[in-house]
């Protein structure tokens, strides 16, 4: 019995080298720091990493979403920053969990219009998300009135960076919360597979009958959803919030879900590689922090990271399709040998 | 003119939204002090300028088929940076402090270099949203690491004067360069055997690869074409301040929120299709033109930067639904 689990797993991993090199990269990374760093394999350090988590693992999340669909949302981080200005706007005169309602609402709203668009125009995401990006950067500047909104009461927001059971707080517990909703929803029901059907071949599901639009719009509503529950945990967390911030969550969820193992072709991918690789993100990031490094290195390290996934998902392509030409080649010797060797039987019987 | 009626009819929304935008923009021109002048019009082109040369480097890559790079503006900081250091410290060398022609050959080394390792990671079947994403944040990091963040200034009376502030015949010597690069980028495309290359791989990669012309080259020379122009822009910018930043061209440059964002807005006004294999120049140079004259008349009337930004972003949606309507049915859909 156990044997057999263990032997499962070790086929998963197999089967699946994406996700055994993000598992191995996040393991190499919190290693190193782990090392290097006294304090880095401490609670009170786990704590922190998972109230990171809480906002970068659902930009990878909802990265990781839209590139299973074979599609990439570059608006990502303007959304949150939108969602972000308008929470911190209202919480001052109708309260945090109402604003959180109608930031969340705005932003799930933003992206089930985006994915509307695509999936009725037929145009590539990535077309249509460089427009909203711009768009909803000056939507957000607009609503903020170009300054930086401030919460007047900065004990309003304190209820989701109270702690308990050591590591959590409740923001970190919503996220994981998401993740196993969206987790469940991906891999279980038809509109998931619908998502990843798209994704991967889009041309055979729709001959197969399977319906662009709906999935289109899920994983787009999805996406702003996540990014909009990210900017108000942001928002709130901070107490303030800018038009034109929060664009550098793109390149870290960019990374996040790389790491975790999609593919950017679409169909591949799921969300226990994107927590992974949202995992490994915080673990670089919060590692960075002990050098006391500027900001602009973390952005260089992060990119490091990216690149290096992207040349080793490059070279296992190059080498899957070495492999598979060796095969055919080898398949055709095989039947030429096969032939001759028919030809010599006929020739010997005659 | 008749197919032009026929598909006006046909898409009555569309057709009404057009009127519009026209209207709008019309009744802008007249109803704006101080549009309507030599000295406005020398600004607009100049605007339009700096990143309609980034822009027409754009063109090259969106028209292989490889939609566009995100790392423009970074690629634009570090060669600013390289140049300034050169002018200021000659990398080093004490007989090399500013010389121009040194500065201008390892600024435009570099962006070469940039433009190459990035195109050869997208040739090897990377995304070029994606590999464009990471070497920004690495080209960004280098630039700042180089400099420590600071603004490197060099004297005022130095050679590169001519580049960033002098003028001939009237026009600025930046908007000159506009227009030669303009002309010299559509003459390539239309009447030399790369430039039909260009269209060729963008238009149908498989028939490209099935012919010989790899993408894998191919992406590698639009990248170098596209950062060399992005340098080029970066050392009249440098020489223009008389100084360099790595944020010169970050958030907030000039009106419209973001340079990389502004010139592929660029590409797409100007009605190029994102999907590769068709657009022209001249469409690219028209977009540049367009967006300075539209921002120009919001800076006129006295707008915030937040609406001016919802104004550009309003013109990339619009252009985008617009294109994607009359594109039903054919192939940039895919």
């Amino acid at each position: 019995m156990q044997n057999s689990f263990i032997s499962k797993i070790k086929q998963k991993f197999i089967s699946n080298p994406d996700l055994t090199f993000a598992f191995f990269l996040a393991i190499t990374v919190y290693s190193y720091f782990g090392f290097s760093v006294e304090v880095f394999a401490s609670h009170n350090l786990t704590f922190a990493i998972l109230e990171r988590f809480a906002v970068l693992g659902l930009i990878g999340l909802a990265l990781t979403i839209c590139i299973i669909a074979g599609e990439i949302d570059l608006s990502i981080g303007s959304n949150a920053a939108l969602c972000a200005v308008i929470v911190v706007k209202l919480t001052d005169p109708i309260g945090a969990p109402l604003a959180i309602v109608i930031g969340l609402f705005i932003s799930t709203g933003i992206g089930f219009i985006q994915g509307f668009f695509i999936a009725y125009l037929r145009v590539r995401a990535i077309v249509l998300t460089v427009g909203t990006l711009m768009l909803l950067r000056g939507i957000s500047l607009v609503v903020a009135e170009e300054k930086t909104v401030m919460l007047t009461d900065f004990r309003v927001p304190d209820f989701i960076t109270t702690k308990f059971f050591m590591y959590f707080s409740p923001a970190s517990i919503m996220v994981i919360f998401v993740f196993i909703l969206v987790g469940i929803f991906m891999r279980f029901t038809k509109y998931g597979r619908e998502i990843y059907a798209i994704g991967g071949a889009r041309k055979e599901s729709l001959a197969a009958g399977v319906p662009i639009k709906r999935p289109m719009i899920i994983a787009f509503a999805l996406s702003g959803f996540c990014a909009g529950f990210a900017g108000a945990v942001i928002g709130l967390k901070s107490g303030t919030a800018q038009g034109l911030g929060l664009q550098y969550l793109l390149l870290a969820g960019t990374v996040a879900a790389f790491v975790g193992g999609v593919s950017i072709l679409g169909g591949k991918g799921g969300i226990i590689g994107a927590a992974v690789g949202a995992l490994t993100v915080n673990f670089l990031n919060t590692g960075l922090l002990f050098y006391a490094l500027q900001v602009h290195f973390v952005q260089l390290f992060t990119s490091v990271l990216l690149v290096v996934v992207i040349v080793f998902q490059t070279m296992s392509r190059i080498f899957d399709q070495y492999q598979t030409r060796k095969a055919f080649l080898e398949s055709v010797d095989q039947r030429r040998k096969n032939l001759i060797a028919k030809r010599d039987n006929s020739l010997q019987k005659s | 003119m008749q197919d032009l009626i026929s598909s006006y009819k046909k898409n009555l929304l569309l057709s009404i939204l057009l009127t519009f935008f026209v209207l709008l923009f019309l009744y802008g021109i007249f109803a704006t002090n101080n549009y309507f002048t030599w000295f406005n019009f020398k600004t607009i082109i100049r605007d339009a300028a700096l990143y309609g040369i980034m822009a027409i480097g754009l063109t090259f890559v969106t028209l292989s088929g490889n939609f566009f790079l995100l790392s423009i503006k970074e690629t634009a900081a570090i060669c600013c940076v390289s140049f300034a250091m050169g002018m200021s410290t000659g990398y080093g060398v004490e007989s090399w402090v500013g010389s121009f022609p040194i500065s201008l050959l390892v600024t435009l080394l570099i962006g070469c270099l940039a433009g190459a390792a990035q195109g050869l990671f997208i040739g090897l079947g990377g995304n070029p949203i994606v590999v464009t994403l990471g070497g920004a944040g690495i080209l960004y990091g280098i630039a700042t690491w180089w400099t420590d963040n600071l603004v490197i200034s060099f004297r005022r009376p130095n050679d590169a004067e001519w580049l960033g502030t002098g003028s001939f015949l009237g026009l600025p010597t930046i908007t000159w360069s506009f227009i030669l690069i303009a002309i010299l980028a559509e003459f390539v495309l239309r009447y030399t055997n790369f430039g039909r290359k260009v269209y060729l791989v963008g238009s149908n990669r498989a028939a490209g690869k099935a012919t010989g012309h790899e993408n894998l080259s191919m992406a590698i020379i639009v990248c170098t074409i596209c950062s060399a122009l992005c340098a080029f822009v970066a050392v009249a910018f440098a020489a223009q301040m008389s100084s360099a930043q790595a944020n010169y061209f970050s958030a907030e440059f000039g009106s419209s929120g973001d340079m990389t964002i502004l010139v592929i807005a660029t590409v797409m006004v100007g009605g190029n299709s994102i999907m590769g294999g068709y657009g022209n120049t001249i469409r690219t140079s028209i977009g540049a033109i367009f967006i300075a004259m539209i921002d120009n008349m919001m800076v006129l009337n006295g707008l915030n930067s937040g609406p001016r930004i919802v104004g550009v972003g309003l013109m990339i949606v619009f252009s985008i639904l617009v294109f994607a309507l009359y594109a039903k049915g054919s192939r940039a859909q895919e």
